[in-house]
């Protein structure tokens, strides 16, 4: 009994001593047929669950993509949105830059009494240049009122009503204004000549003026103040044989993108 | 009675929405450009309506128009009036229910009235908007036999004038 017990103890203190030295030493591959026993596991792993790996492929690829078609419905809405709020943004980006601009204007325009308004419509023909802004006689429009952008002189007020007002662009060809080259202090008469185009008539063929002189309001009529800016001359026709010379302005406002614009109150002082 | 009051209510609704993006969406797409929806209007109304009842239609139409423009009081009425009388006229002579006559009408009488007003407006307007002029033309053109289209559609879901 004695000595069973210490073969029993002997046994176990020896495979106790292997076990210490097979954690402890250098990891050798396996030699005792545990990997097989791995292989083993494996096959069986892939037998067991190949069918149901497979029907969960099917339900992912196939009937999932049911799912994935609404999600890619749900995505293109909500890229479509985005794109519209971007647009938006952009647009509300270049109203706030605008209306930066005509802020910039009136401050700097503190001599005038500046009343803003917005560009409603285009006139309906292609001849006449007429607009229709947003306020009229409730906010302070009056006919034959000075209408201005902060790039230049845009025209006047012809017909008022109590919530809109129509304005006839200084290049229309039925529009007239008293007007001045700045440099050479040279008169004439400013006209639309029904494009884009202005003239500036009635200055004398002797007079000296040049391409890239700046044409300003003499302030003669009273509706205009004097010294706002309405072109630059872009061209210049003289002809012995005529008294007059031909001259073409180019007005410093687009007309076709006008947007923002101030009336001049009536009650406005004069800038010099 | 009420039947001939509907259809004209609703030829100037078209005519409203036609002023709406005639003066508003137009110009915000290309500025300079025109297209005249009337001139179909006025056929329409030579091949589908009464000329008594034509006729007034074209007069408040025209009416309207002016206030979108800044023609003298009475040049825009005058002259679509003398589009009406003209195309009334040529009513039998030609046969209007044809799309492309239509579309030459359109063509004829959009350039007519251009050179009309931009001489009683002593306009030089061509320096630098032929091409504005041209695809305001051609636009007019293709909406002309829309517009006589519409009209007579109009026309016949009112079934009015014993169509």
């Amino acid at each position: 009994m004695v000595r069973s017990n210490t073969r029993i103890f002997l046994l176990t203190c020896a495979a106790a001593l292997i076990l210490v030295l097979l954690s402890t030493g250098r990891h050798y591959p396996s030699t005792l047929g545990i990997s097989y026993i791995r292989e083993g596991y494996y096959i069986f792993d892939k037998v067991i669950t190949s069918p149901f790996s497979f029907v969960a492929e099917i339900w992912d690829t196939y009937i999932g993509l049911v799912n994935t078609s609404r999600e890619n419905k749900e995505l293109k809405k909500q890229v479509e949105t985005l794109r519209v709020r971007s647009m938006t943004l952009e647009e509300l980006k270049s109203e706030n830059r605008r209306y930066r601009a005509m802020l910039e204007f009136k401050n700097q325009r503190q001599d005038l009494s500046l009343i803003p308004a917005n560009l409603l419509s285009h006139d309906i023909t292609l001849i006449f240049k007429t607009a229709v802004i947003d306020k009229g006689f409730n906010s302070g429009f009056r006919m034959d009122m000075a209408i201005l952008s902060p790039d230049g002189v845009v025209g006047k007020v012809v017909s008022v009503s109590p919530r809109t007002a129509q304005i006839l662009l200084i290049t229309d060809p039925n529009s007239a204004i008293p007007s001045v080259i700045e440099s050479s202090r040279v008169k004439g008469v400013i006209k639309g000549r029904g494009g884009n185009l202005l003239s500036l008539e009635y200055v004398r063929s002797t007079e000296d003026v040049k391409v890239g002189d700046c044409v300003v309001t003499s302030g003669l009529l009273g509706f205009f103040p004097s010294g706002l800016k309405i072109g630059y001359v872009q061209e210049v026709k003289k002809d012995a044989n005529k008294i007059f010379a031909d001259i073409v302005v180019k007005p410093y406002v687009e007309m076709d993108k006008i947007e923002g614009i101030f009336g001049i109150a009536q009650n406005m002082e004069v800038s010099d | 009675m009420l039947k001939i009051w509907k259809f004209q209510i609703s030829l100037f609704g078209i005519l409203f929405a036609a002023i709406l993006i005639e003066v508003g969406i137009i110009p915000l797409v290309w500025a300079p450009v025109r297209i005249d929806f009337l001139i179909g209007m006025i056929i329409g109304q030579i091949i589908f309506v009464p000329f008594s009842q034509g006729f007034p239609f074209i007069i408040l139409s025209s009416i309207i128009l002016q206030a979108f423009s800044g023609a003298r009081i009475g040049l825009i009425p005058l002259i679509y009036i003398a589009v009406f009388v003209i195309i009334d006229v040529l009513k039998n002579v030609i046969y209007l229910e044809n799309i492309f006559t239509q579309a030459l009408l359109g063509i004829f009488f959009y350039s007519l009235i251009t050179s009309v007003t931009a001489t009683v407006a002593g306009s030089r307007f061509l320096e630098d908007a032929v091409v504005p002029m041209v695809a305001g033309m051609g636009l007019t053109a293709l909406l002309t036999p829309v517009m006589v289209s519409i009209v007579g559609r109009l026309q016949a879901a009112y079934d009015v004038y014993g169509s």
